[in-house]
């Protein structure tokens, strides 16, 4: 435990984190790889096919795990926000502002692979069921969090501004989920439901919680990337990122 | 002799400063009068498109009326929340009110209860011109007073959480709808769904609890997220 | 003749006229009022500095200011000056050093520091749609006071808007404008004054009285921040005078 509050107390120091951070990149990469790899081969390969769906089914090796994802790096984010409001860390806005736009491809990911999922289950590429318009409405909130940081010229000031937008918009969330399910239960008829009543069974199941680890070693990888290089960038005036760059001057 | 200083320890009087901020930002309101008729116009124009595009049978308007009264009412209140704190940002005003002992969430709630006043309160007694365009039955006409009554302040409340966000951006208008947007959802769905019920005869209470906790939840958490996002654009 | 060209000469008198005219309460005299310090404050910094977009505006700067001291900025524009005062008032954060108010860090004290300050910056903060009278009244109303009408009268008499106070206040010159935001200092009555540029705009009369002010401010204990670029006579007259440099870098 006191090793992870080091840990903790190390990460927020931004040369610090820069260096710890780029030993972890390889590693996040190839596990991210080898995992998105393997559960996509299980879930299109080897898992059975559906009896209802058959193969339209297989979208979901990437639905599920991009929804799943599209969540997760938002609860992330207002956590970042939170603590770049509370306590200021640099680290935590960088890490907030680089999980925006990750977050927000996931969500469009998880849209699309719904429409292209719905056109053979529904027989149309948009149903208004409550799950979708929720995802919308997120896309909609991460939207919100990246145009609040391009909107300001001082970058410091849009990434506390947008930290603000994340957790109000984190503290919304239940209340538009819920209302938003409540809403599709009492204006239409329960549409076929994408994930059947049955029990799931293992095999089908493991492909999920395969790309679903996968996706977050991507997420990892992907948003410590982003926030280092945003880090270089907004100390760029201070001696460790010089000291950074005559050292890659010299590599190269 | 002109006296600077002060000549006896004055007692903060909270209640007066409240007062004035609301009083001063209705005497404007009512001076100026665009914010309080340009949403109406606004809405009586939008509300013409519908039979010009979808034919003036009485069921298709009714059919769709509480939607297009909540849709409307939400636009129409969109077009004045720039102004909430930009206005007083700009012209320095906002200084007097931030350096006051005074704790600005309550300010913030001042100036969404005037912001409420002036646009609001104006959008809910206009309604039932709305209403009466769009052929939506003279029973639901209470449901949706009460429900408009009661969606309206959470609309200048989140209105005005948005306007402190953005309050430094020269071009922050669509900004603002980004963001104010998705966060009153509920208030539409509530809204909406409460004059639909009403319309089929049925009960709109659960409805109107759902307004009125938003209402509550708005009134708690936005003028302190509002006051922070005034600190960090004044830093 | 518009107020601002108005002759030297009635000015003073009126200054003077004003000075037996204006009591704020009638039953005491400039004699009978003791002579002390209202606050026995003291305000220092050490090692102030601000920044904008990340870069460090200037040479951090300590001072240190009693009840009746004043402490005017200098230096180019966009030095910083501006966001300096700022910060002293606490509206915006200071990026390093401290700011203790009798001994005790500032940011936890705030809301009396904000009680006893009156902060007039170059945002004149009047409302284009509210007259002369309104306008000083919220004013005075939104830093916790109910004036009369006749303090109001005499305020607006103090800096030459005698006449004006059913006028627009977006109708006013911007000498005039500025002469209204200065008007709240009687009416507020802060022991504290931060004054952002006070002078720009106001003609020689206005300046006349608005040197008289600042000093008989200081005399009662008062506490002044200033920036004053072109005014010779305030850079005189100031207790301190600090100059802002930049940064090396």
């Amino acid at each position: 435990m006191n090793r992870l509050v080091k840990l903790y107390h190390q990460l927020g120091s931004p040369p610090t984190f820069y260096r710890i951070t780029g030993k972890w990149l390889p590693w996040l990469l190839g596990g991210a790889l080898v995992l998105m790899f393997w559960g996509l081969y299980d879930g299109l390969f080897v898992a059975p096919i559906d009896y209802q769906q058959r193969e339209s089914f297989k979208i979901s090796y990437i639905h599920v795990p991009a929804a799943w994802m599209s969540m997760f790096i938002y609860l992330a984010m207002g956590i970042a926000g939170f603590m770049a409001l509370v306590w200021r860390m640099k680290v935590a806005e960088a890490i907030l502002i680089a999980s925006a736009p990750v977050g927000a491809i996931f969500t469009l990911l998880a849209l699309l692979t719904g429409s292209l999922w719905g056109k053979p289950m529904w027989g149309t590429w948009w149903d208004w069921d409550a799950r979708m318009t929720s995802e919308l409405i997120l896309l909609f909130l991460y939207i919100g969090v990246m145009a609040t940081y391009n909107a300001y010229d001082d970058p410091r000031k849009g990434a506390r501004v947008a930290a603000l937008v994340a957790v109000i918009g984190l503290v919304n969330l239940p209340i538009i989920h819920f209302s938003v399910q409540w809403w599709s239960t009492i204006h239409q008829a329960s549409t076929v439901s994408l994930f059947g009543k049955q029990h799931i069974p293992w095999s089908m199941l493991r492909g999920w919680l395969i790309m679903a680890v996968g996706t977050k070693l991507y997420y990892g990888y992907s948003v410590l990337k982003r926030a280092r290089l945003l880090l270089l960038e907004t100390e760029k005036n201070t001696a460790w990122v010089q000291k950074i760059i005559e050292q890659e001057c010299r590599h190269a | 002799m002109i006296h600077l200083m002060p000549q006896k320890p004055e007692k903060l009087k909270t209640t007066v400063m409240l007062a004035a901020l609301i009083q001063r930002d209705v005497l404007i309101g009512l001076r100026q009068k665009s914010q309080i008729y340009q949403p109406l116009v606004f809405q009586l124009l939008v509300v013409t498109m519908f039979p010009l595009g979808l034919g003036a049978g009485a069921k298709t308007l009714a059919a769709i009326a509480p939607a297009v009264i909540w849709v409307l009412a939400l636009l129409a209140s969109l077009l004045t929340l720039d102004h909430i704190f930009k206005v007083d940002h700009e012209d320095g005003s906002l200084e007097t009110y931030v350096l006051s002992p005074v704790p600005l969430p309550a300010s913030v709630l001042a100036k969404a209860g005037a912001h409420w006043l002036l646009t609001g309160l104006p959008l809910t007694l206009f309604s039932p011109i709305i209403a009466a365009l769009m052929h939506l039955p003279e029973s639901a006409f209470g449901t949706m007073l009460i429900s408009l009554l009661l969606g309206t302040p959470t609309m200048s409340l989140i209105g005005s959480m948005g306007s402190a966000l953005t309050i430094s951006l020269k071009h922050g208008g669509l900004l603002l709808t980004v963001l104010v947007m998705p966060l009153l959802a509920p208030v539409l769905i509530f809204g909406a769904s409460a004059i639909l019920e009403s319309t089929l005869g049925n009960p709109a209470s659960g409805q109107l609890l759902a307004l009125t906790a938003l209402l509550v939840f708005s009134l708690t958490l936005v003028p302190f997220a509002a006051a922070t996002a005034i600190r960090i654009n004044l830093e | 003749m518009s107020s601002t060209t108005r002759p030297h000469h009635t000015e003073l008198a009126r200054l003077a006229k004003m000075k037996s005219v204006m009591p704020f309460e009638p039953s005491r005299t400039a004699s009978q009022m003791p002579v002390k310090k209202a606050h026995e404050w003291r305000l220092q910094g050490s090692l102030l500095s601000c920044e904008r977009e990340g870069a460090a505006l200037f040479k951090p700067v300590s001072f240190h200011i009693s009840a009746g001291e004043s402490l005017l900025l200098s230096g180019p524009n966009g030095i910083g000056k501006t966001t300096l005062l700022e910060a002293i008032a606490g509206l915006r954060r200071y990026t390093s050093g401290t700011l203790r108010l009798n001994n005790k860090n500032i940011q936890d004290q705030l809301p009396a520091w904000w009680k006893s300050l009156c902060y007039i910056g170059h945002k004149d903060g009047n409302k284009k749609a509210l007259s002369c009278l309104e306008n000083l009244k919220f004013t005075a109303r939104l830093h916790g006071h109910t004036p009369t009408t006749e303090s109001l009268l005499n305020a607006l008499d103090a800096v030459g808007l005698a006449g004006y106070e059913h006028h627009l206040a977006g109708n006013l010159s911007a000498g005039q404008k500025k002469r209204l935001s200065l008007a709240r200092l009687p009416l507020v009555q802060a022991p504290v004054w931060i004054l952002d540029e006070p002078f720009v705009n106001l003609d020689v009369a206005g300046n006349q009285w608005l040197l008289e002010w600042l000093d008989a401010h200081l005399q009662q204990g008062g506490m002044l921040f200033i920036t004053a670029h072109d005014n010779q006579e305030m850079h005189r007259r100031a207790t301190y005078r600090q100059e802002l440099y930049p940064t090396d870098t």
